[in-house]
Formats: structure tokens, sequence, C-alpha cells
């Protein structure tokens, strides 16, 4: 009788956490043990599957509007810090006690601040081509002139060996069969996209599309 | 004070522990199948960044409540808040479901839509409608709104062409005949290797110099119609702006052409790369121009080099419809660059799956 690998062993392998020894030792038993190489791509296609959606994490707000938001923002704070008079030279000797802040000073400062941290986790967040939205914003804002568009500029349909998907206005939609990879895909020139799945346990074939409108 | 404060971390919270998002099924009840159950289990909508992340599960049981066998279904999958322009479906062909047999139909969906859209209390809505049924003697049943009957009526004919062929295999070949033509397909299934591609209406943007590629159509012997003059702008690796011409050769009025448009890259390899769909209407011996306004894009490691195509399927006004026999098919130059019909990479994924005798016994069944 076979002996199984441990679950946690082949979790690691998936992820390419093991050493060279123990990845020679697990490959040589999924060679041999169907079972356990299910799991090991379950695993991989799982991985997979989360990598694919974090990398295209949130297309889902209105770029454009937003980089303008932020944008805005940055100049309510710099215009919140140039209110404040300049600091005037003391005629007097320092004092030793704490200075207090002004009040513009501290809202100009937080505001500068909430917003940067905001704009650096957003920053972080986005997809690379939102940041190209953003980037192409913050460039109109820096050289005062416009920046050509990039590719994506209307609804787009796509087919991949990884299936279908509609991009469009910020939203996405894909529509798939699961853990299922598709057998083939295709797409039409009237503006959509087909993925074929076959279930192994019942033979039968599902086939999803996108559709612009 | 601390309501204000706590309503929206409440809120917050709830949010970021996942919404069940709202679905509904709509099943007309005077249609030929009716809903035995549904099954959302697994469904939620998650905060992702500045985005909702909706994961749709459905299970489907619909039940044939009508005298005839079902041989396909359309499901039309609606999300309006998320794709104002789009929309999505799942079709199950090559089903051979008997009078008040049930099946399933599974449809797994991934959203991503703006954190404001949409109503914040109930949450994305994902509608499902019946868009037709195709039953064994090609009658269709439904509002067709996806274009369901003539792409599952093509489908359908495309099965017992080949499940005819496969057969006769059988017959004829015996156990290693069929085998070899299984091995045979799966070959030329995984052959058939293409990079992803991109559809956009108009033009994309690219800077790279243009220029007109022309178009080689390939010889169909028993094909109704004749594409000729074809011709798209081409960059590195995008096309746009396709046109040709085609003509009626057959005697009867045609209302739709299909053309399969494949593209040869740099390394020589060529694949299909779209369907060229065109609603017309063609007497007998009538010409006509196409212009679909789409533009396809690869990634960027593809460079087009050539392009050609075949006609892939036609629909006459009365209705019938042709499409290519397994001899015109099985022609070298088209072999490797036409896909296997539905049916056929189903059978072949039973034969990977379940082995031969079990690919008999479907080809059996009806």
């Amino acid at each position: 009788m076979t002996r199984h690998a441990k679950e946690t062993d082949l979790a690691l392998f998936a992820s390419g956490d093991v050493s060279r020894w123990n990845k020679l030792r697990i490959n040589l038993h999924l060679n041999r043990c169907t079972r356990c190489r299910e799991i090991a791509e379950a695993y991989q296609t799982d991985r997979e599957r989360l990598r694919r959606e974090a990398s295209k994490m949130p297309p889902g707000v209105d770029w454009e509007h937003l980089a303008a938001e932020m944008t805005a923002n940055i100049r309510v704070g710099l215009e919140a810090g140039e209110c404040v008079a300049p600091r005037r030279k003391r005629r007097f000797p320092v004092r030793r006690t704490p200075v207090k802040m002004g009040f513009g000073w501290a809202v100009a400062s937080a505001a500068v601040g909430v917003t940067f941290l905001i704009g650096v986790a957003l920053w972080l967040n986005f997809p690379s081509s939102d940041r190209e939205v953003l980037g192409r914003a913050f460039g109109q804002l820096l050289h005062g002139k416009a920046i050509p568009l990039s590719d994506e500029s209307g609804p787009v349909v796509e087919a991949s060996s990884a299936g279908i998907e509609l991009r469009e206005n910020g939203g996405a939609l894909k529509i798939s069969q699961g853990a299922l990879h598709p057998v083939a895909v295709s797409v039409s020139a009237q503006g959509s996209a087909s993925a074929r799945y076959v279930d192994a346990d019942t033979g039968q074939m599902t086939i999803t599309s996108v559709y612009v409108q | 004070m601390c309501s204000k404060l706590f309503t929206p971390l409440l809120a917050i919270a709830a949010m970021a522990a996942g919404q069940t998002p709202n679905g509904h099924i709509d099943i007309p009840k005077d249609s030929p199948v009716s809903m035995v159950s549904v099954d959302w289990s697994g469904s939620r909508a998650t905060p992702r960044g500045g985005a909702y992340l909706v994961d749709v599960h459905a299970s489907l049981t619909l039940l044939n409540a009508s005298q005839k066998h079902i041989r396909g279904v359309s499901l039309e999958v609606l999300a309006q808040e998320v794709t104002p322009g789009g929309k999505g479906a799942v079709k199950v062909p090559s089903l051979d479901v008997a009078p008040r047999d049930s099946f399933s139909v599974r449809i797994d969906e991934t959203l991503l839509r703006p954190l404001g859209g949409g109503n914040p209390d109930t949450g994305p809505m994902v509608e499902v409608r019946l868009d037709g049924v195709l039953f064994d003697d090609l009658s269709f049943y439904g509002p067709d709104k996806l274009n369901s009957q003539r792409e599952m009526t093509v489908w359908e004919m495309e099965a017992r062409r080949d499940r005819k062929y496969f057969t006769a295999l059988l017959q004829t070949g015996g156990r290693d005949g069929l085998r070899d033509a299984m091995l045979a397909s799966l070959n030329r299934q995984a052959d058939a290797r293409r990079p992803g591609v991109q559809v956009v209406r108009g033009r994309a943007t690219n800077s790279d110099p243009e220029h007109e590629v022309q178009f080689a159509f390939l010889h169909m012997p028993d094909a109704p119609v004749e594409p000729s003059g074809g011709m798209a702008r081409v960059t590195t690796n995008e096309a746009w702006a396709p046109r040709f011409e085609v003509r009626n050769l057959s005697k009867r009025p045609v209302s739709y052409v299909e053309i399969g448009w494949i593209v040869k890259d740099q390394t020589g390899n060529e694949f299909l790369a779209a369907s060229l769909p065109a609603d017309l209407n063609l007497a007998p011996g009538q010409g006509a121009r196409v212009l679909p306004d789409a533009t396809i894009k690869f990634p960027d490691r593809v460079a087009i080099q050539g392009m050609s195509g075949f006609v892939s399927s036609v629909q006459f006004s009365d209705g019938s419809y042709w499409i290519p026999s397994r001899g015109t098919i099985d022609q070298r130059d088209l072999r490797n660059v036409v896909s296997p019909s539905p049916e056929e990479q189903r059978l072949s994924q039973i034969y990977i799956k379940k082995g031969l005798d079990a690919l008999i016994q479907e080809l059996k069944k009806f």
C-alpha cells in the first residue's frame, strides 16, 4: 500500500517552500501517487488563482475620479500649509519650554500626512493598469500637458488559458466553472469571449461567455 | 456621538467579514424547464482595496418539463451594477435529458465592483435568466437575446457529425481505430496553443507603425459561400479593421456567415485568433462586403506575420445551417488550426479521464 505524503508537505511543495531533498522526495512520490498529485495540483491551482486575483485586485473604482480627488486633497493640504504665515525671526531668546504648534499647522500636517498614507496604501494596492491612470493624472498635474491614453480606454473582453474576462469602467466580470481549467477559449470580433470546460466526473461540457453589448 | 462613531465601524466590520450577494433566478413558468433547486452556498462579497470582490457560486438543478429530449441550455448572467454594458452566459451543449429527468448547471462568477456603487443594504445583485433551450429535433424555446439558438444549433450539428465519425471509426477500425483517433485529437488540441487575446471595439492605441495585411482564404470545397479580398490593418501585435467580401455560391439565400480568422506569428505558428461573424442578406450568386468594427490584440511577445481565414459556419434564410464536413476539417491546412467541436473535446476528455470503455459507452448513448 502506498503511504501518502503529509498534506502540509504537499502544501509547502506547491508553494516551493521545501528543501531540495524534500522536493526530490515528494516529486518521486507524486509520480506514482495520483491522490497526492491531485492534492498538490489543487494547492497549486488555488495559489495561482489567489495570485491572479491579488494582482488584478481592485479595478472597481473610477480611478480617474479618484486620482483627481487625491490630487485635490494634496493641493488642499499644501494650500492650508501656505495659509499659515512664514515663520518670523524671533527677536527674543528661544524659550526652553515646548513651542505650541499653531492650529492651522496641525490641521495642514494631519491632512497631508493622512492623504499621503492613504495614497501610498492605495497605490500599493492598485493593479499596474490603474497605477498608469493615476500616474497620468499626476503627470498632467506636474507637466501641465496631456499624456497619451493607455490602451484600455473602452470595454475589453479577454481570453487566455486562465479563462475569460470582461473589463469595463473599473468593473470586471469573470465566469468560470470553479476549479476547472478551460479546455479551450475563443473570442469573437463582435465583442465576446468564450471558455469551454469539461467536468471529469459527469462528462458534462459547459461553455461560459462574456459579451460587450 | 458614540452611535455615530460605531455605526460606520460596524458596517466596515460587517463588510470585512463578507456579505452574501443577492442572486435571482428567472425561469418563466411556461418554459420547458423548471427549477428544482438552487444552492448559493459559498457565495460572498468582500471588500478588496477600493472595490468589492464578489464570488458567486450557484448550482442549479433543472427539470425537463417538456415532452422532448433537451440537447442544450443557455442561461444569461446579468450583473448590471458591475458591467453596465456587458453580460455573461453559461451554456451547456451535448446534453441528452429525457422528459421528467433533471440535470445540473453550475455558475461560478467573479465580479469586481467599486465599493461606492450599488445599494449597500442589498449587496450586489446577480440575475440569471433562461435564454434558450434546444431540443433533439433542433427546435428552440427562449428569448434568444444572446443568439443562443444559432450557436447551440451549430454545436449540436457538429456533435452529431463528430459522434457519427467516431462511431464509424469504432465500427470499421475497432477499439484501436477509435483510440488512435482520440490520441490524434488530443495531440491536435495540445499543439493548438495560442496566446491570450483581447477584443476591443474600435481601435486600441498603439504607436507602432501600421501596415495592411491580406487574408489568404483557405479553400473549403463544399462551402456555400466564398470569401475573398480580405484585408486588415496590423501593427506588431494588433490587428483591426478586418474587411472581406463574400459571395453566395448556393441556391438559397444566406443570412449569416462566420469566418475563422487565423494568425501566423513570427515563429511560423498558426492559431485561430478570433471568429468574424456577419449578419447578411445574400441572395443566390450575390456578393457583399463585410466590415466588422473590432480590434484584436495579442501579448507583446507576438508579432503578426500573416493572416488567413476559412468559412466556419453559414446560416440560410430558411433557418437551416451549413457546417464543414469532417473530411474538410481534416485537411492538412485546416486540421491544426480549426478548433475541435465542443463534443469532440468532451469525448476526448471522457477518454482521458475514464478510458476507452467509458468513451464507447458514451458513443452508444444517443
